[in-house]
């Protein structure tokens, strides 16, 4: 018999490689008849404030991380790191450290483990120059690591009884470098004899495009131009759970990996490749994780190491990072350095732009969205490039690229905007097209209380000046099809909905039960959820916000499906037709009668009933604004910003839980505020080093730091279709703030974190200007 | 962290035997691994698993029986023994009412849960911030180098005054507060007990040795910390600048303390500067500008400038001085009563 052809249709879905998200156009089946979510008011569960399911268990500390697990005989492993920004390791010798008591292992870390963005360096290096390793002479076939290219790079690793023993047996390994000239500020790499960070040189052109002259001709052309740069540090992740896995293995057929991880799937194939396993023999298992942001995608090189330690001791292994290897080798936000030059006419039209944007990442190439961003200038040009430096490679951080454009952009609006004397919201709508920024910008103006502003920046009368500034941002924040969620309804009642997926601790567990629920006309309570665990149905890596666009909808396909299976088997004791049956407080009825839940169950068969969903594209959707509104006082004889307000607008069709997405927005503007005023690497240009990596050096905003922070959730967006939140509401808000310190103290700092030697230097050098 | 020996002494002169370093010379003292006597354990134990410092031995003082007490009152002075916390401090009735700046001097560090633990003998002894001295791998001058890399790199939170060759500035908020309410501490080492002004406890890398930031030697224990009863002690103030409010250390910070008569002219003034300099900074010119004078804006600001007279900004830190002198009016007018400076 021929088969009907399948009717397919394309659809374009983020692809997220390593946090990184790029659109591909792929093709799935047009089933035609997805089910829908239904207006976003009709909801019964969803859309409404639900209490994470895991809260009981996150603040009793019942909760177990990987951090948490302990194994019987188990090891700690620990990591030697270089201590030099670029060097050549002349000899290593692990004897002393192997004659430490209760040191089981040591290992030394191959050139293929290298973290990402040096390793062609290296090899190539390599291949000039072999080791010493434990005192006879290597070739260099051996794949050891012989060229280290920045500070903290991996060298080697220990397992042993305690982590303080391992801490000694780290310190035992003898290496000695050779120092070799380094890089590690891009504008010094930058130079033309500036020692080779990469072997093809130190700036890698990206993309280009626009007509330079036209720009140039049209600025000329302006009522108001703003030339100036814009930087960025390198900022962190600061994951209060560093990285790094327990790998139980004792030598068998079988391993389960306990991980820190963004991905519970990525974790698997990694770890069976290090362990000489197949990928089906490696189970990962990630019950609550201490947060990613975008750096925890793999195994990494921790991940790599604690498997060979467990191949070596045939002993349970866990390796996770302290806190000073987290700030050297972990993954960073790539800093930025961006030279713009922009005109408006006295009417407020935003004319041309001209972009040079630096991608700072280290040894990777760091991201940083396009200028003119979210903008429309008639005219403009822009050139990326990526800077190398001998730092580590800078991975997916919350909205990867985008707060450091944003930033930018918003700061130079800004402005032109005080240039032209016209409000500076005015402006921003006045060039913005998209007209859901418009409301969104009047909604946040009222909420912050914009006409309260002061006209001219800095003009208030006294030291202590305060202002308000604005921003805005956007995010992919769709889906695709990767999850495969299972539920399954017992004869007893018992609902369990399992899926492998992870909950970063953006509340997965919760809406992952409330979708069944709701479907199933049942409470929050009466649903079980089984997540993050390689054994259960696929699912994707949560990045580019792409976990509840991804999941959502097949975990309401899944559900749709178990309604009709139960239905199906009780319309019968009702008397109607399955699709008839109505599921609502905890009953199923339907035809004048009415069975209790528990009751209508039993007439399940003995095994329940098992429905399976996937994804389905109608169910989410993509494309978010967002807008940002901040206010500050800043104290211009001390320079000290104290944050008084914040209020962040999120378009983001249906909100799943209201709760969990106002948590993920405050999250967003805390983190930018971080950005904006306090954090960043503080790099010594000299020694190659990193100043300041602890959480007593690298400053977060803590509690006195905050401000009231109001979160609002754009109920104007009518699409009955779920989208990520989780990045889009960090973007806008390090403008939002910047602009705000400008419009308290008139003094504008381009360079992040607006720290009050800033300001005052600003200070200094106006009132240098007017004397 | 190295291991070590932990030794519990129950007096004084046990503890400073146990400190006793074995080998003979100047040199013995700077050394690695000498032993350390041990307060709150705040500092000592980051510079321990840093490995900043590594000594053989910690010497316990918290079982020494006395060393915990405040004694006195704002007629007779205070006897603050070394092992008081600096919560202690912070809520000791007596103090907040007769020396205000203390209490806001003891407020202002760390967190509420470091202070619990943390002493008023391990505050006036602990170790600098300095990123490079913070640093395991980096071998400056201060831990026995040849370089001072803050010098020529990273500076923005070094000295401003009296630095050179090493650009340090002290960390303990308590210092700048005690000198400028005329504190001494009183020291028991092999040879006794002796009292040292706090305002000569503390040196200059280019007086005294460079690894050091005080004049005890290795065996020496600060057993008590004694503030005169005195005309200025009420109208005291710590004012602290931290760049971010949830534990920092101090930016900048002021010290200030007066004597005014009926008509609010001052008699006597105290002024001393944190976080700019390797010591407590005392600030003789401004204090003497203000005797004899009203606390009136003209007044403030010609004390503030006087007290950053000579400051020598490295290349990223000359924000301090418009910083501190903004503190040092806003300290004075404070204490004067006024509200705003
Ligand atoms: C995160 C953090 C933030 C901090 N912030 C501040 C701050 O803002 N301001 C501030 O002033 N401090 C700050 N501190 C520093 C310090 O921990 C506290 O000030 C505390 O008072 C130290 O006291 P302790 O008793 O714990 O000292 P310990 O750590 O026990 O000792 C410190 C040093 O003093 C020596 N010592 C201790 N007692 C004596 C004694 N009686 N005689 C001789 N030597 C002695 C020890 O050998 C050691 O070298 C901070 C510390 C941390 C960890
Ligand atoms: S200021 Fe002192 S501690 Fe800092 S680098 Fe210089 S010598 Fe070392």
């Amino acid at each position: 018999m021929q088969q009907p052809a399948k009717k397919m249709k394309k659809v374009m879905v983020p692809r997220v490689v390593d946090g990184k998200e790029t659109m591909v156009e792929i093709e799935v089946e047009d089933t035609g008849d997805s089910p829908k979510w239904g207006p976003n008011n009709a909801h019964r569960l969803l859309n409404k404030n639900i209490t994470r399911v895991d809260a009981p268990l996150k603040v009793t500390g019942a909760a177990i991380y990987s951090y948490d697990v302990r194994l019987p005989g188990m090891l700690y492993g620990r990591i030697l790191r270089s201590p030099h920004a670029h060097a050549r390791i002349t000899k290593l010798d692990t004897t002393a450290a192997e004659r430490i008591p209760g040191v089981r292992a040591v290992t030394v870390v191959p050139s293929a483990a290298v973290v990402e963005g040096s390793q062609k360096a290296t090899e190539e290096a390599d291949k000039k120059n072999p080791i010493k390793v434990g005192g006879t002479a290597q070739p260099a076939s051996n794949a050891v690591l012989k060229i280290v290219r920045f500070e903290g790079e991996p060298v080697a690793a220990v397992a042993a009884l305690t982590p303080e023993i391992a801490d000694d047996a780290i310190r035992a390994i003898v290496v000695e470098y050779q120092a070799l000239p380094h890089a590690v500020e891009a504008r010094l790499a930058m130079k033309p004899d500036a020692p080779k960070v990469m072997p093809e040189g130190n700036i890698k052109a990206a993309s280009k495009s626009g007509d330079r002259e036209k720009v140039a001709a049209a600025i000329a052309g302006c009522d108001a131009i703003i030339e100036a740069e814009y930087s960025t540090p390198t900022v962190h992740h600061a994951c209060l759970e560093t990285h790094g896995m327990v790998v139980d293995y004792r030598g068998g057929n079988t391993a389960t990996a306990y991980a820190s991880t963004q991905g519970t799937f990525t974790i698997p194939g990694d770890t069976a490749k290090e362990l000489g396993l197949p990928e089906s023999a490696v189970t990962a298992v990630v019950e609550h994780m201490g947060g990613g942001f975008g750096a925890k995608f793999g195994i990494g090189v921790e991940g790599k190491l604690a498997c060979q330690l467990s191949k070596q001791t045939k002993a349970p292994v866990k390796m996770m990072l302290t806190r000073t290897d987290e700030f050297l080798f972990a993954g960073n936000r790539s800093g930025s350095w961006q030279k713009l030059k922009g005109g408006a006419m006295a009417d407020g039209t935003l004319v041309a732009l001209d972009a040079t944007q630096y991608r700072l990442g280290g040894l990777g190439d760091g991201s940083q969205a396009n200028q003119p961003y979210v903008y429309r200038p008639t005219q403009s040009y822009r050139e990326v490039s990526s800077v190398y430096t001998n730092q580590d490679s800078s991975r997916a951080m919350r909205a990867p690229g985008h707060p450091q454009a944003s930033f930018a952009i918003e700061c130079l609006i800004d402005d032109l905007a005080a240039k032209i004397n016209i409000d500076p919201i005015v402006f921003r709508k006045k060039n913005l097209p998209d007209t859901i920024y418009h409301r969104q910008i009047d909604r946040g103006a009222r909420e912050i209380g914009w006409e309260r502003r002061n006209k001219t920046p800095g003009g208030s009368a006294g030291p202590l000046k305060r202002g308000m500034g604005c921003a805005v941002g956007t995010w992919g924040a769709g889906g695709g099809p990767s999850c495969v969620v299972d539920v399954n309804v017992a004869r007893d009642g018992a609902v369990v909905v399992a899926v492998g997926s992870q909950d970063l601790g953006t509340g997965t567990r919760t809406y992952t039960r409330a979708i069944i629920a709701e479907e199933l006309g049942l409470s929050i309570s009466d649903v079980l959820e089984k997540i993050g665990n390689s054994k259960l149905g696929n699912a994707n890596a949560s990045g580019g916000s792409t976990t509840v666009p991804s999941l959502a909808p097949a975990l309401k396909d899944a559900a749709v499906n178990a309604r009709l299976a139960v239905a199906g088997k009780v319309a019968p004791l009702l008397g109607i037709k399955p699709e008839e049956v109505i599921f609502a407080d905890g009953k199923l009825s339907g035809g004048g009668k009415s069975l209790a839940w528990k009751q209508a169950c039993a007439a399940l068969p003995a095994s329940g009933i098992s429905a399976r969903g996937a994804w389905k594209e109608p169910l989410q959707a993509r494309g978010v604004h967002g807008v940002c509104f901040a206010e500050v006082e800043v104290d211009i004889e001390t320079g000290f910003v104290r944050p008084i307000k914040m209020v962040h607008v999120q378009d983001i069709g249906l909100p799943l839980n209201r709760l969990a997405v106002a948590s993920q927005i405050n999250g967003g503007m805390i983190q930018s505020l971080g950005m904006a005023l306090y954090e960043g690497r503080v790099m010594d240009a000299q020694l190659g080093i990193m100043l300041n990596p602890s959480f007593n050096d690298y400053k977060l905003p803590g509690t006195l730091e905050m401000p009231q922070l109001v979160s609002i959730i754009d109920d104007e967006d009518l699409r009955e279709a779920v989208l990520g939140v989780g990045e889009p509401s960090l973007i806008p808000a390090v403008g939002a703030v910047a602009n705000a310190v400008f419009n308290a103290c008139g003094i504008r700092v381009r360079e992040l974190p607006i720290t009050p030697d800033k300001i005052l230097m600003g200070m200094m050098k106006e009132e240098r200007q007017k004397s | 962290m190295n291991t070590f020996e932990w030794t519990n002494p129950t007096s004084v002169a046990e503890a400073v035997k146990l400190l006793r370093v074995e080998q003979e010379g100047a040199a013995a003292r700077d050394q690695d691994g000498v032993p350390q006597p041990l307060g709150g354990g705040q500092d000592i134990l980051t510079t321990m698993k840093e490995r900043i410092t590594r000594p053989a031995r910690l010497v316990n003082l918290k079982g020494i029986r006395g060393l915990d007490k405040i004694e006195g009152n704002a007629r007779r002075g205070l006897r603050i023994g070394a092992l008081v916390t600096l919560t202690q401090l912070e809520e000791h009735s007596e103090i907040r009412r007769g020396f205000p700046g203390l209490a806001e001097a003891a407020q202002s560090i760390a967190t509420p849960q470091i202070r619990n633990l943390g002493t008023v003998g391990g505050n006036l002894c602990q170790r600098p911030r300095c990123w490079y001295f913070r640093l395991e791998q980096v071998v400056c001058l201060k831990k026995g180098g040849t370089e001072c890399y803050a010098a020529v790199g990273e500076n923005k939170y070094n000295a401003i005054l009296g630095g050179g060759p090493s650009y340090i500035v002290h960390p303990s908020d308590l210092a700048p507060m005690l000198i400028a309410l005329g504190a001494s501490v009183v020291v028991e080492g092999p040879s006794g007990k002796r009292t040292i002004a706090l305002d000569k406890f503390f040196t200059l890398p280019k007086e005294g040795n460079v690894r050091r930031e005080n004049v005890l030697n290795n065996d020496d224990i600060i057993t008590e910390i004694q503030v005169p009863a005195s005309a200025m002690a009420a109208r005291s103030t710590y004012l602290k600048f931290k760049e971010r409010s949830s534990l920092d250390f101090a930016l900048s910070s002021v010290a200030a303390a007066v004597e005014m008569d009926a008509g609010g002219t001052v008699r006597q003034a105290r002024i001393v500067l944190g976080g700019v300099a390797p010591v407590p900074w005392r600030a003789p010119d401004a204090e003497k500008s203000l005797v004899g004078k009203r606390l009136d804006a003209g007044t403030l600001a010609e004390a503030a400038r006087l007290a950053l007279q000579g400051a020598v900004p490295l290349e990223k830190n000359a924000y301090k001085v418009p910083l501190t002198q903004t503190l040092v009016r806003r300290a004075l007018a404070k204490v004067g009563g006024a509200t705003t400076a």
